[in-house]
């Protein structure tokens, strides 16, 4: 009769090849590990040349190139990109266990503050080019500086009474040096590390020929940097001052990045090129990595344990932690979840049900640490809700809400003390609906386990999940009435950390009411007040101040924050550093080889 | 009356009589591997809707006190990495892959069977454009329309029986298309259309009853294809969301730690994948040839 289905030979093969695989792994009866080099982890002759190839975040693709950020592209890839072809006037660097501002990669030097804190001035460094060969001049910072000026609301850094509204005057002294005048003395440290630190150079002579106004040329320029497909061939995306060039920017997210000829930095690349490659999972990436398709990639932290069989491989094993936290961001303008999440003793429920030390333990297996509030743990007296299911339960049931049917429902509604709040229904279910990134294993588990802890309180969670750029792309800061804000209610994107500070750990750009990362539309005049403080005074109180109130406040739910990455990177891949702020620096990177041979 | 005669000329009437059936019945016993497929898959049906009964356990909380166990003690087939009991979820998750399977793999039968009934028995212009949508479809890599489909929606059992369904009719389609095309020249058939027997008639009384062997070996088949391609969604991350399980979605996480020699995570699942196709494939065989003895006979 002939009726054999032909197709079920293919994922029959498959599911067997995966069972029989995973048996001979687990018997260490496999093929010998690929080993990628025998040279160790120190010593050898640097040779120039050679390709280097750095794994991308787990579903994860840089989608945006125009070095003024957009909202939805903020990821850190993209900036760590635009950085390699678009100089910062100033980018912050580790130094012992400080960050400062005045790394040798600066485009500027040194900033000096007068007029009582009041005036900027700047010197552009000598001798910088774009890839044509035109000198960088204070006219290509001008040209940044109308477009943000000019379209601050389409900017992603922008936030109300910041940069560019704190600066009234751009005055041009010379072709290399220009002046700030400020609206008020701002603390410098701060300022430098906080609004400089967005300062561009970009170059107005290939970008902006015909001399339009700002906007008109903006409004161009995001046109261009939406054509994904035509990031390496657009002659616009051409002409950079960074010391390198792009080669190839395909679809999928992999990006090829070549030498800049003209560059005239002191960190001119070593290597013949370097490849960004993107992953849809951690597992992908792993089993790449262990074929050697990767130099410097990452593993699982659910693998650290066997770092050894990588070690074995030629690869050294190095945990990137970053300076950073990690939240569920909430999204107080939703219609239906906003008048919840809007109660703080619901948040402080919530807050009560994540175990954060367990999750960190066992699902990170040690490669997070519970995150306690806006600002780094130091600042902080400890943990204001630790995991107390109990405690939980009790504030719910103390406000109105009772089990019926194994669900929360409010069943005193009303703005009283002991009512549920302003904006909850009678009978309302306590359900929410979180938005997560997709790719790993651990964040996976971690939301399950958050899920579980809710579900086991009575409060339903249902998690979706998708690819990081749709979860950035999705959790933007919105107005009630937005159709977006509809769309989302809890979002999560912190599988690599969800927020890394600035040199200065302060909440302007993530908590202040209208921030360009404050995705949830946290809105509160103490916090405001307290941020303020931060940006114009040096004193440490006002930074524990600001970090205690939030920390206390709750404008996120606060998870367990992981190192950026366990990597694993080739013995024979050295310049390598790992910086907390997730700055990349491929023209440091560099082969070695034994006896010295071309690589 | 005209009943009556119409079904004096039908030849299943007399393939169903209680001989034939007893006679279909012991070729099928006779064979061994596939009288061994049966009791698997009854065995596979019990313990994953029964076991329950007898191993209780929390499939919905996680425990992170028992995270990663090895097997032994209270929890026979380990923990897995979120402390779920292992023999547990296997139950659970066989739940899923079974009901999504046999649901899929029936629905895809159903309907590709009545639309190679219709497009065989009326041949012509509708005929050619209702296979010209089959090829169509057949040459779009199911498993691509499969990937593509779960990425847009969100999977739920119901979900994943449609998508899985919407791919898998093609093969019965084109099967049953040439059963009737076979069956549409029979002398019972041109004395239905005489007698005024309309082409519903035909289709639903007459072919695909006359084609039922063949439908029912191919949806032994089906439900094995249905039973993997569950299996494969999940292990690509497609599957329905925790705290669901299937043992595909089981035997993807357990692969994370095929590093740190977690077998007990990678081979149950993977095991019961393997003896539930295996089984339903088995029972297709002994089917197969069981219905070819008995049409040989008669």
């Amino acid at each position: 009769m002939g009726l054999r289905s032909t197709r079920i030979r293919g994922p029959l093969g498959r599911i067997l090849a995966a069972v029989l695989l995973g048996a001979t792994a687990l018997t260490g009866c496999g093929p010998t590990a690929n080993v990628v080099t025998d040279v160790g982890a120190t010593g050898g002759t640097p040779v120039r040349g050679g390709t280097a190839t750095m794994a991308l975040p787990p579903a994860a693709s840089p989608n945006w190139i125009f070095p003024i950020g957009a909202p939805g592209y903020l990821a850190t890839y993209n900036k760590a990109i635009q950085n390699l072809l678009f100089l910062p006037l100033y980018t912050a660097e580790k130094k012992g266990d400080a960050l400062t501002m005045d790394s040798p990669r600066n485009l500027a030097e040194q900033p000096r503050y007068s007029d009582g804190n009041k005036t900027v001035t700047i010197t552009l460094k000598k001798g910088y080019t774009w890839s044509d060969g035109v000198p960088v001049t204070t006219r290509d910072v001008k040209f940044w500086f109308d477009l943000i000026k000019g379209n601050k609301k389409e900017w992603a850094g922008y936030s109300p009474s910041l940069m560019p509204d704190d600066v009234t005057a751009f005055e041009t002294v010379d072709d290399r040096t220009f002046r700030l005048r400020l609206d008020r003395a701002y603390n410098p440290a701060w300022f430098t590390g906080n609004q400089l630190d967005s300062f561009l150079a970009l170059p107005v002579h290939a970008w902006n020929p015909r001399n339009e106004d700002p906007k008109t040329a903006f409004a161009r320029l995001t046109q261009h940097a939406k054509q994904f497909s035509q990031f390496a061939t657009d002659p616009l995306w051409k002409t950079v001052n960074g010391p390198w060039t792009i080669e190839k920017w395909n679809t999928s997210g992999q990006v090829s990045l070549v030498p800049n000829k003209n560059y005239r930095g002191p960190d001119k690349p070593h290597l013949d090129r370097v490849v960004f490659k993107p992953f849809t999972t951690a597992d992908s990436e792993f089993n790449v990595l262990r074929a050697g398709g990767v130099d410097y990639g990452y593993i699982p932290p659910s693998v650290m344990a066997q770092s050894a069989k990588f070690k074995e491989m030629g690869y050294r094993i190095d945990p990137w932690d970053g300076w950073a936290i990690t939240y569920i961001v909430l999204n107080f303008n939703h219609p239906t979840a906003g008048p919840l999440l809007r109660q703080s003793y619901l948040r402080q429920a919530l807050q009560y049900l994540i175990d954060q030390k367990s999750i960190s333990k066992v699902i990170w297996h040690g490669s997070a640490a519970p995150t306690l509030g806006p600002v780094p743990a130091g600042l902080l007296d400890g943990e204001p809700y630790p995991y107390d299911p109990e405690q939980a339960k009790r504030l719910l049931a103390a406000h109105g809400w009772a089990d019926r049917d194994g669900t929360l429902r409010c069943v005193r509604p009303g703005t009283g003390a002991a009512e549920c709040g302003t904006g909850v229904k009678d009978g309302q279910e306590l359900r929410l609906s979180l938005l997560s990134q997709s790719g790993s294993t651990e964040t996976s588990n971690t939301m399950q386990a958050i899920k579980s802890e809710f579900g086991k309180a009575g409060i339903t969670l249902d998690i979706r999940q998708q690819p990081l750029n749709t979860v950035l792309g999705t959790t933007v800061p919105c107005k009630k009435d937005e159709p977006i804000c509809g769309e989302w209610q809890l979002g999560f994107f912190g599988t690599q950390g969800s927020w890394y500070f600035p040199t200065d750990p302060s909440g302007e750009k993530l908590f202040a009411t209208n921030a360009p990362s404050n995705m949830g539309n946290w809105s509160d005049p103490r916090t405001d007040r307290l941020i303020r403080d931060t940006e114009y005074s040096d004193a440490p109180a006002a930074m524990r101040d600001y970090g205690r109130e939030v920390a206390r406040q709750l404008p996120v739910l606060w998870t367990p924050n992981p190192a950026y990455q366990v990597s694993a990177i080739r013995n024979d891949l050295r310049g390598i550093d790992q910086n907390v702020t997730l700055t990349l620096a491929p023209q440091d990177w560099y082969f070695v080889t034994k006896d010295g041979a071309g690589k | 009356m005209t009943t009556t005669a119409l079904d004096a000329t039908q030849p299943e009437a007399a393939l169903a009589t209680p001989s034939l059936a007893r006679r279909t019945l012991t070729v099928f016993a006779r064979n061994k591997l596939a009288l061994t497929g049966a009791l698997v898959l009854l065995g596979l049906l019990a313990f994953c809707f029964l076991g329950p009964l007898i191993h209780p356990t929390d499939q919905i909380h996680t425990d992170l006190t028992q995270a990663s166990l090895a097997p032994g003690g209270a929890h026979p087939l380990g923990t897995t990495d979120l402390g779920y009991d292992l023999l547990g979820r296997l139950m659970y998750g066989g739940q899923t892959s079974l009901e999504v399977g046999l649901a899929a793999g029936l629905l895809a039968t159903l309907f590709g069977t009545v639309y190679g009934a219709v497009a065989g028995y009326f041949g012509g212009w509708v005929d050619a454009a209702m296979m010209r949508v089959t090829d169509a479809a057949l040459a779009i890599p199911a498993l691509f329309l499969l990937v593509v489909v779960a990425a847009i929606v969100t999977p739920s059992k119901p979900v994943l029986i449609l998508i899985i369904a919407s791919v898998a009719w093609l093969s019965p389609a084109r099967l049953i298309r040439g059963e009737a095309l076979a069956l549409r020249s029979r002398d019972y058939i041109h004395a239905m259309r005489l007698m005024g027997g309309g082409g519903g008639r035909a289709v639903f009384r007459h072919i695909v009853p006359n084609a039922i062997g063949t439908v029912i070996v191919n949806a032994t088949f089906q439900i094995a294809d249905a039973i993997l391609y569950v299996a494969y969604l999940s292990f690509l991350g497609l599957s329905i969301p925790p705290p669901a399980a299937d043992w595909g979605s089981m035997l993807s996480a357990g692969i994370t730690y095929t590093q740190v020699g977690y077998w007990w995570l990678i081979f149950p699942p993977g095991i019961a994948i393997v003896l539930v196709v295996a089984a339903f494939n088995f029972i297709g065989d002994g089917l197969r040839d069981a219905f070819d003895v008995r049409l040989t006979k008669n």
